[in-house]
């Protein structure tokens, strides 16, 4: 191994370990992780570098992740953002034997019953990419911008229930993020405290 | 993930057992049900009680919103904390009357691997103040009624709704109490009211001089209670001004106590006011609304 790699490798572990001690905060670097989806496939996040990231943290049993699946909010949104070129990631963290916990297969099946449209779905159950950005809910929505910087950490919109007609009149904090982000300005609204079921992590 | 213990080795194992059974039938049934329905609504008593045996016409009167839970589930408080919601009513009350805001008991502490949520395990009372009008008809009975949303959860969380309703008769303006004579009931009602009400907040006394301050990363929240007490909890009442999961460092003044509260991630810009509830072991739970200094 030469001392090129060898440094790219070490470079590769401080920057992990570097982002690991800081919690995902608006305004900063949002923190690198590396993933794996319900195909196998690995996603490095500074892959990513030069388009806006979605990460949505997803439990399809908790009701408040149903309302908006079941009423077709999160599969719309997902198609028309990543129309417009956004990567979104469907992030599962719950471990194996609690609620929400999915195997590749049955979250590929999930996907296909339900629409889905997400650039794929991460699965989590160490909760380690959970933990790293302390996902505190399903839904819990964080908006990375093509630069890497964490620009909205929070609740999917403003109505916090569990009812879908609370849907159409709520105001979409990602989609309004982006809308902004992408027109070239501040983001009116970057942190609202999210609303859900608590992320299920392993006790 | 390791799991070292036997208590939580028996829980995932049953769990995982139950899971892999679930699965087996969703296959039977057919791929379209792995959409995980939603399990039903634990058994939830939800009622409205009153201890008062009769309306008058102009006076207000207390209505508790009485919930009792099956071992292992919790409701929320008004703060839920990191996740969750707390109980509404939508109420259904005859012409000319009017209800107010709940009284809400203090709360217990709910923890979960990375959040701490505010809510009431097993059950509780929430007293809400409703005036009749003045003119009210001094004979029959009113119906009091409300449709209750709420979300009930143990590690796992279900919305749900009850319609509650309390039938009462109408008693002449100033006559005698018609609760007199007591019953067993009303007995026991009265019992639960005055449980109640013991754990609903009282305002915290002048002499406390409730203070704050913002100091780098922590919220400073200084009250001059006079002895210490053995535990001292506090609960905000804003959302995203401390972080509910950080331990609550209370240290010991010449006078009180000063309590060290974590700041939440979420808090972007200064607030001039700490609103929350001081629950002192032995002593009661009293209402706190701090200046803040920054």
């Amino acid at each position: 191994m030469n001392a090129k790699r060898i440094g790219t490798i070490t470079a590769a572990i401080v920057l992990f370990a570097a982002a690991a001690a800081f919690a995902a905060r608006v305004g900063l670097a949002a923190p690198d992780f590396v993933a794996t989806d319900s195909n196998g496939q690995s996603h490095h996040l500074a892959d990513y570098h030069g388009k806006f990231v979605v990460l949505e943290w997803h439990n399809n049993s908790c009701p408040y992740t149903q309302k908006h699946y079941q009423s077709g909010n999160m599969e719309n949104l997902q198609r028309e953002w990543t129309a417009r070129g956004v990567i979104w990631f469907t992030v599962i963290s719950s471990a194996p034997g609690e609620q929400g916990y999915v195997t590749a297969a049955q979250e590929n099946d999930y996907m296909r019953q339900i629409h889905a449209a997400p650039t794929a779905a991460l699965l989590d159950p160490d909760g380690r990419l959970g933990r790293l950005y302390d996902a505190k809910t399903t839904p819990h929505m964080f908006v990375i911008n093509p630069e890497g910087v964490l620009i909205y950490d929070g609740a999917i919109d403003d109505r916090p229930t569990t009812d879908v007609s609370d849907i159409s009149g709520a105001t979409n904090y990602v989609s309004q993020a982006l809308t902004e982000a992408m027109a070239g300005k501040p983001v009116s609204v970057a942190t609202t405290r999210p609303y859900g079921c608590s992320v299920k992590y392993s006790h | 993930m390791t799991m070292a213990f036997p208590k939580t080795m028996l829980g995932a194992a049953w769990r995982r057992t139950a899971c892999a059974a679930a699965l087996a039938v969703l296959a039977i049934c057919g791929v379209r049900e792995i959409r995980a329905q939603s399990p039903g609504p634990p058994h939830v008593d939800v009622g409205l009680v009153s201890d008062q045996t009769a309306v008058r016409p102009g006076q207000t009167l207390w209505v508790g919103l009485q919930f009792q839970l099956p071992s292992g589930w919790h409701i929320y408080w008004i703060n839920p904390g990191d996740s969750g919601e707390p109980p509404k009513i939508q109420w259904n009350l005859p012409p000319g009357f009017r209800a107010g805001d709940f009284l809400w008991p203090y709360p217990q502490r709910i923890e979960a691997p990375s959040i701490v949520d505010y809510g009431y395990a097993n059950g509780v009372v929430l007293l809400a103040p409703i005036t009749a009008p003045a003119d009210l008809p001094q004979h029959g009975s009113v119906t009091l009624g409300g449709a209750v949303r709420y979300l009930v959860c143990r590690e796992i969380c279900v919305p749900a709704k009850a319609n509650v309703q309390l039938v009462l008769p109408v008693a002449a303006h100033g006559g005698s109490a018609a609760s007199s004579a007591a019953s067993a009931s009303n007995a026991s009602v009265h019992a639960l009211f005055e449980q109640t009400k013991q754990r609903v907040p009282q305002p915290a006394p002048a002499a406390w001089s409730a203070r704050a301050r913002s100091a780098g990363n922590e919220f400073i929240l200084s009250l001059r209670i006079g002895k210490p007490a053995p535990q001292v909890q506090f609960f905000p009442l804003d959302a995203d001004v401390i972080e509910n999961s950080a331990p609550q460092d209370v240290r010991s003044t010449a006078a009180g106590i000063e309590i060290h509260l974590r700041k939440s991630d979420q808090l972007l810009k200064p607030i001039a006011r700490m609103r929350g509830v001081v629950v002192l072991s032995g002593r009661g739970a009293y209402s706190v609304d701090a200046p803040v200094t920054q």
